[in-house]
């Protein structure tokens, strides 16, 4: 077997598996970098070693050299994984080799600073893409590291709301109460930072949002949850975005019920009977005016006054009179004045 | 309610008591034909003067009277963008369902947001003063639930901002 797949982001896997060995299996995975400027020794990162070695060392082991035209070789022995719930998140698990791969690079940025990256006195940019079309950008100075994200929407109304959502993240963040957490700002022009940059970096709608973080924000267990919020940072706004739209698309649905009822009240006043809500135009009223159908309580209590009534109109109770009352003493239905049951 | 809200309410609804005498009356143009007069506007005898009642430079009311029709056309303060989105995709939202409303256009007049047009048919399918509660009600309404809107996002956002934050913590 000899395939190869490809994700967004120019991805490519290739997997590779041969008759004559049916146990062992190859994958090899080429994925675009963080940041072009960013020089890698041979091979993958230690981060990256480290995080394969935590994938159950005997079933996936690390091959070196990698294939040719791929960053990362990998051979799985499909005989030692177990079967059920294990087997699919050891499967999760390789599947987010590839997301580790560039975390790691991000991790390698926020704890080690470089004399290489200071340029004329100004500690300049990296540029970083995770996702195509939707680069950031990383200052490392010595005592924080500054991650600004030039945001582009497609539409006005997402850039509107995320404005919205970028001022109450401000001014959540300078608060008293999240005095631990990176300092965010939003501005929407480009910051200082990202002065001699490219143009078509630098030209956004939705201004650019900026965090600095500190050491301790990546220290210990910590690194790893700020690593992966800034680099799905995007995809975060964005979801944010399509609910709130969302929220609000509801919203108005309920209050085009309530506005509704209201003239239709008005007008069957009017007509003093209830209203045919089909008649009326629109698919979505419910309820105009409807006269509730007696519950099973009321029936019950119905039956049992009738049942009062008879006792007491028929006091003295004769052993076989009902049939006979019901056969020769009942008065006939009329159903219609044009026509006659016929008497027995 | 603040007090020029309720002065601003008042004269349109005074102003709409005294406009909303509508009786039926054939098209002038075409037999057999029976139109708004007030879309039309082709018989400047039937229409009577339209009356503008502002109440700031941003709300304003425009009634337009006809013989067998009425155009009211309202326009909705909008403080800042957010409000001002809020209020188009509002208003678009109940334009396009204009059948449920049955007095309510499909399309605002330009230079206005939304647009009521009351023919003489509805008055007399509807009670006049009931119609006149509506239209004063829906202004009401509509500038409260543009305010509700706007706090929900708001709060949407402070919440989620909220929670963003605390995972670096």
């Amino acid at each position: 077997m000899d395939q190869r797949l490809f994700e967004f982001g120019a991805v490519e896997y290739h997997i590779k598996s041969s008759a004559s060995d049916p146990q062992y299996v190859y994958l090899s995975i080429s994925t675009p970098l963080l940041s072009q400027e960013v020089s890698l020794a041979r091979g993958i990162s230690q981060g990256t070693a480290q995080t394969i070695k935590g994938i159950h060392s005997d079933m996936v082991e690390l091959i070196e050299p990698a294939a040719e035209g791929y960053q990362l070789t990998l051979r799985l022995d499909f005989y030692k994984i177990p079967q059920g719930k294990e087997s699919s998140k050891i499967i999760t698990e390789i599947a987010s080799i590839q997301a580790a791969i560039l975390s790691c690079q991000l991790k390698d940025m926020l704890t080690n600073v470089t004399s290489q990256d200071t340029s004329q006195g100004m500690y300049k940019p990296i540029k970083l893409v995770y996702h195509p079309r939707e680069p950031f950008f990383v200052v490392r100075q010595p005592e924080k590291t500054t991650a600004v994200f030039p945001m582009r929407f497609q539409e006005k109304t997402d850039v509107i709301i995320a404005t919205a959502f970028f001022q109450e993240l401000m001014d959540v963040g300078s608060s008293e109460a999240w005095v631990k957490v990176p300092l965010c700002a939003w501005s929407p022009i480009p910051p200082p930072e990202l002065r001699g940059e490219q143009m078509e970096d630098l030209s956004t709608n939705g201004g650019f949002i900026s965090f600095d973080i500190l050491p301790r924000h990546v220290k210990g267990k910590r690194l790893d949850k700020t690593v992966w919020n800034l680099l799905n940072f995007y995809a975060f706004v964005k979801y944010h975005v399509k609910c709130t739209r969302g929220f609000i698309q509801r919203r108005m649905r309920k209050r085009l019920d309530n506005l509704v009822k209201v003239l239709h009240v008005a007008s069957s006043e009017e007509d003093g009977y209830a209203i045919d809500p089909q008649a009326a135009g629109c698919g979505c009223i419910k309820s105009i005016i409807s006269v509730p159908k007696p519950n099973n309580t009321v029936r019950r209590r119905c039956r049992n006054f009738t049942r009062k009534i008879k006792r007491m109109r028929c006091p003295i109770k004769i052993q076989g009179f009902r049939r006979f009352r019901r056969r020769w003493l009942t008065v006939p239905k009329f159903s219609s004045p044009f026509k006659y049951t016929k008497l027995d | 309610m603040a007090n020029s809200l309720r002065l601003y309410l008042t004269c349109i609804r005074n102003t709409l008591e005294a406009a909303m005498c509508l009786q039926n009356f054939p098209c002038q143009e075409v037999e057999r034909h029976n139109k708004p007069e007030v879309e039309l506007k082709t018989s400047p005898e039937l229409l009577l003067k339209p009356i503008l009642i502002c109440r700031n430079e941003a709300e304003k009311c425009l009634i337009e009277t006809s013989i067998n029709s009425l155009r009211i056309s309202l326009k909705v303060k909008q403080a800042d963008e957010l409000e001002n989105i809020l209020t188009k995709k509002f208003l678009r939202f109940l334009s396009m369902r204009a059948e449920a409303f049955q007095v309510l256009r499909r399309k605002p007049v330009q230079g206005y947001d939304i647009s009521f047009l009351i023919t003489n048919y509805h008055c007399e399918e509807m009670q006049k003063h009931k119609l006149i509660d509506f239209i004063v009600q829906f202004m009401e309404d509509i500038d409260k639930e543009i305010s509700e809107l706007k706090m929900s996002v708001n709060t949407r956002g402070r919440l989620v901002a909220a929670e963003f934050l605390k995972q670096f913590v």
